[in-house]
């Protein structure tokens, strides 16, 4: 164990090029799909949950193919926590916004007095992709949380 | 029997035959290499060839599309991750299996 932080330290990581051609063949792939399985949620399985931890795995996967230092110094420290509260705020606005135009809390119908057509599909579909943010942000910061390790020093 | 029904029959036996040999495998296997080669090749070729059985029995349509995409990323990611999960062990420096008179 005592020499462990230095044969696995990042710094030493070498990528490899397998790994690297398939996450690039097979990331894009695996975004769409995420967002596909977010917009089933309303009517079919899958739903936000689901869909957000799969954009997530994105960001793991790029991680695991070009080294978690490199990935956290590309994605940033304030992407995460902005995603998360982007997506906190469109969920309260839409359950609030129902409630301050006099229906209930989530209550999409009343959304269709605005001119939104289908306005309960959609309505769902919305609060569907605002918790797939707020769940890919979540994936995201944990990751890189634990990948730095106990004390928080950055590899 | 059609032959679309044979041909989902010896597409599942395939599968179910590979599948049995990537498990004996991963019990049997005395190291992390060993059993990364037994369950990337036998384990990548079942999950193969269930979902092509899968996909001869659906027949054409969307459905059939939807295993085929399966079927592609099954063959490009699962090896793969054999790869990186056996790249990972060697970077943590652990040695290969020998027997007594190879060492």
């Amino acid at each position: 164990m005592s020499d462990a932080p230095e044969t696995v330290g990042v710094s030493s990581y070498v990528g490899s090029p397998i790994i690297m051609a398939t996450v690039r063949v097979v990331m894009p792939f695996v975004f769409t799909f995420g967002l596909f399985v977010m917009f089933h949620g309303a009517d079919s399985s899958g739903g936000g949950f689901q869909g957000g931890v799969i954009v997530g795995t994105v960001v793991l996967m790029l991680g695991i193919a070009f080294g978690i230092g490199a990935t956290r110094d590309w994605i940033g420290p304030r992407l995460p926590v902005a995603l998360v509260g982007i997506g906190v705020l469109a969920f309260l606005f839409t359950g609030f916004g129902s409630v301050l135009l006099g229906a209930g809390f989530l209550e999409y119908s009343v959304y269709h007095d605005l001119g939104i057509p289908h306005a309960t599909k959609y309505g769902i579909e919305f609060v569907e992709l605002a918790i797939g943010v707020i769940v890919a942000g979540i994936v995201t910061g944990l990751f890189f949380s634990i990948a730095a390790g106990v004390g928080g020093e950055r590899e | 029997m059609t032959p679309r029904e044979i041909a989902v029959l010896v597409l599942s036996l395939g599968a179910v035959f590979f599948a049995i040999v990537a498990a004996v495998g991963l019990l049997r296997l005395p190291d992390i290499y060993a059993r990364a080669h037994s369950t990337s090749k036998s384990e990548t070729l079942g999950a193969v060839l269930a979902l092509a059985a899968v996909a001869t029995s659906y027949g054409l349509g969307h459905n059939t599309l939807k295993v085929v995409l399966l079927l592609l990323f099954m063959f490009l990611t699962n090896p793969t991750a054999a790869h990186a999960i056996t790249r990972a062990a060697r970077e943590r420096g652990i040695e290969p299996w020998t027997t007594e008179d190879e060492q």
